[in-house]
């Protein structure tokens, strides 16, 4: 499904919004763009795998949290710190690729389980694994000397920048013959196998692109709380978290997992801040009716008015 | 549960433009106007939900006792002036990256002087990482980890004694009381607390000759521990001594008596410190020792708003229908009182200041003394060794709070 240009609009829109935040807020809401840029471009990441290919994939927090660990690995043996992040996403990238010819035989239902099992593999690996990674005590990494200001809008123009790395490679997929053989596989993988699509290869393609951007993005959330261990770092939570943004959004579109992640993120901070005991329930039932009365996403509304639009016209 | 007069949340009007949706509810969650300072701000990142909801529960109790029992007495002093006290609290839900944001949120927006770093030593380093960018004084009370401290976070500062304290004194105890101890058996928790101890315990354990008969951690969330107990029995240690939190103790206490796996002395720690605990077990809970912070049968006495533990236990039934309180209780109790005693000391709001003044706190209180080491953590002192005898905590040591002798497993 390709995106409109209103979908561009609200995606610049968002993007500025985001990254002018330092100039007319106080850090806390810089702190929460950040955030949202972050989960943001998990969410675009999860849309290779989840929402061209089709394949429901929950191993997001693997790959975030092996991206904590190999990049924090790194900055304590003294690599530079955003080299330490390039490292953690070629690592992760790698890893992805020999993860995904491996489990991207299975399909369906099965997929989403082995996909699963791999976050807890992974916990438990870099849990048990203490001479190397501080087991349950975790690690501790060098924090960042300067003003709370700085830090934060040096983090926020980070996250963003993954942000963008992650729309930009969505919207060469996008056009590109991957893209459309992605298409393909998720409608059909038997038909497409047979029109010629090496179905195996984009496969391990989208899984690896759904891999990168959140190892990057894990590696740069390790400096920034200078502290990370197996719990927080391989969290069941976030990884149902990020494909529930996409879809939010529209799973598949380019604007779509933005702004899901967008719209989930400041859900959560207002259900929070206003219905302190409620906030887990409210927010659940909120999820339930938007998958419920917009399945195709909250950009499907905007397809949706065009479509009333166009034929409201003369008849 | 908390208040908050200020929050304005707008809602989008027209549903389509999502991009007003996202400038007004960030703008909803910007900051409240800040308020000319009257009074004394301390903010507390809360597990209220979650897999900690227990215990920030406790520290929500006894804060609110805290700052209730200050502001009815008029306030705090601050210089020549009697400033009032408000705690603000949120829920981080038990997870850490919200404990940060929130602990960022509360300076930023709620403009706190303070912090109170939530329970456990991995979500305090998170917060104390974030009270030392801001060099926000941030006190721990329930952190026990020498390593939570050991990073040289220079603004935060923990009441419990470091939890090495534990270890030695225990192990030497039980051998002087039961000199056939020869072999030990550890089982512990991957998390930071309770691998430090099972650790330390080892450690002792061999320094004072006793042999390691085994030891093994088991990760986060174990639901059976069937195949390491079974390690255990076929070991025949003449001590078994496993850590963890109260669901995994109560489960491997359960298991133990399902696979007849006993010894004369079995220690689990955290265990009986927790009434959750004993109340679970009933019966079986009988013969377990543990080692804590703080019994409420000591008598400590000294400064602020319980003068002895005493008062601190009477005020703590009132409130809670006759509950015993833990070391949890006790320790957050007395967190406030270092702050109390740092602005008394200095007479200004400077964060600077203190900060130096809390690092200098040298006091008594119902808690026992508050004395911060170079790293800021307090002073090791001697911990009480309590067991379950009759399914009430009694205390074996230190010896003048003593009220039992140490018995065997019953069989």
């Amino acid at each position: 499904m390709k995106s409109g240009p209103l979908a561009y609009a609200l995606l610049a829109a968002g993007l500025l919004v985001l990254a002018s935040t330092p100039l007319w807020a106080d850090n806390y809401v810089v702190r929460t763009a950040a955030i949202v840029a972050m989960y943001g471009a998990l969410a675009t990441s999860w849309n290779f795998i989840g929402g061209f290919t089709g394949y429901p994939s929950f191993s997001t927090a693997a790959f975030f949290g092996l991206g904590c660990y190999v990049g924090a690995i790194c900055q304590r043996a003294g690599v530079p710190m955003m080299l330490a992040w390039l490292v953690a996403t070629l690592m992760v990238g790698a890893f992805a690729c020999l993860l995904g010819a491996i489990i991207l035989r299975l399909r369906g239902h099965y997929f989403a389980i082995g996909s699963i099992a791999v976050v807890e593999v992974c916990r438990l690996v870099v849990s048990s694994w203490s001479s190397l990674t501080g087991g349950g005590d975790g690690l501790n990494l060098p924090l960042l000397t300067w003003a709370p200001e700085q830090v934060m809008r040096f983090f926020l123009f980070v996250m963003l920048g993954i942000l963008v790395l992650s729309l930009i490679a969505t919207a060469l997929v996008d056009r590109a013959r991957l893209g459309f053989g992605l298409r393909c596989i998720h409608q059909n993988e038997d038909a497409a196998a047979m029109v010629g699509i090496n179905t195996t290869l984009y496969k391990v393609a989208a899984y690896t692109l759904s891999a990168v951007f959140c190892a990057a993005a894990g590696a740069a959330y390790a400096s920034w709380t200078g502290y990370i261990d197996p719990t927080e770092s391989f969290q069941i939570l976030m990884t149902v978290k990020v494909p529930v943004m996409a879809m939010l959004g529209g799973a598949g579109t380019l604007a779509g997992p933005f702004l899901g992640a967008a719209a989930f993120v400041l859900l959560e901070e207002v259900f929070w801040a206003n219905f302190l005991d409620w906030n887990r329930a409210i927010l659940g039932v909120v999820i339930v009716l938007l998958v419920f009365f917009l399945p195709g996403g909250l950009l499907s509304l905007a397809r949706k008015a065009k479509a009333k639009a166009g034929s409201g016209g003369p008849a | 549960m908390f208040e908050r007069d200020s929050r304005r949340t707008s809602s989008p009007r027209r549903s389509g433009l999502l991009a007003a949706a996202l400038l007004a509810a960030l703008a909803g969650t910007a900051a409240a106007p800040a308020l000319a300072q009257e009074t004394i701000k301390i903010g507390a990142p809360l597990a209220l939900t979650g897999g900690l909801a227990d215990e920030g529960h406790k520290q929500d109790l006894v804060w609110k006792m805290w700052v209730e029992k200050v502001n009815a007495a008029g306030g705090l002093k601050v210089g020549d002036k009697t400033m009032k006290v408000e705690l603000i609290e949120y829920d981080y839900q038990s997870e850490g990256q919200r404990a940060s944001q929130l602990a960022e949120k509360l300076i930023n927006d709620d403009k706190v002087q303070f912090l109170f770093a939530p329970f456990g030593s991995g979500h305090t380093k998170i917060v104390g990482g974030v009270g030392e960018r801001y060099q926000v004084p941030t006190i721990a009370c329930v952190a026990s980890s020498e390593s939570v401290f050991d990073q040289s976070l220079k603004h935060l500062f923990g009441t419990l004694s470091p939890n090495g304290g534990m270890t030695t004194a225990m192990v030497k105890m039980f051998k002087e009381k039961f000199p056939d101890t020869k072999t030990i058996a550890v089982l512990g928790r991957d998390d930071v607390f309770p691998k430090s101890m099972a650790e330390g315990i080892a450690k002792a354990a061999e320094a004072q000759g006793l042999t390691v008969a085994y030891k093994e951690l088991y990760p986060v969330g174990t639901m059976d521990h069937a195949a390491a107990l079974s390690s255990i029995k076929a070991a025949k240690p003449d001590w078994i001594y496993i850590t963890g939190y109260t669901q995994d103790l109560i489960l491997a206490r359960k298991q133990m008596q399902d696979l007849g796996v006993t010894a004369p002395i079995v220690t689990m720690v955290t265990g009986p410190s927790y009434k959750e605990y004993t109340e679970g077990l009933g019966k079986l809970a009988n013969g377990i020792t543990s080692s804590s912070w703080w019994h409420h049968a000591t008598n400590y006495t000294g400064q602020g708003v319980w003068p002895a533990t005493a008062d601190f236990y009477k005020d703590f039934q009132a409130k809670t229908n006759g509950a015993d309180p833990d070391y949890v209780h006790g320790s957050c109790a007395a967190a406030g009182e270092v702050i109390a005693d740092a602005l008394a000391r200095t007479g200004s709001l400077d964060k600077a200041k203190l900060r130096d003044a809390i690092a200098a706190t040298d006091i008594q209180t119902f808690y026992g003394p508050i004395k911060f080491g170079p790293t800021g953590m307090n002073l090791p002192r001697e911990l009480p060794i309590i067991q379950v005898q009759d399914e009430t905590i009694k205390v074996l040591a230190p010896a003048d709070i003593k009220n039992a002798d140490l018995i065997a497993m019953p069989k």
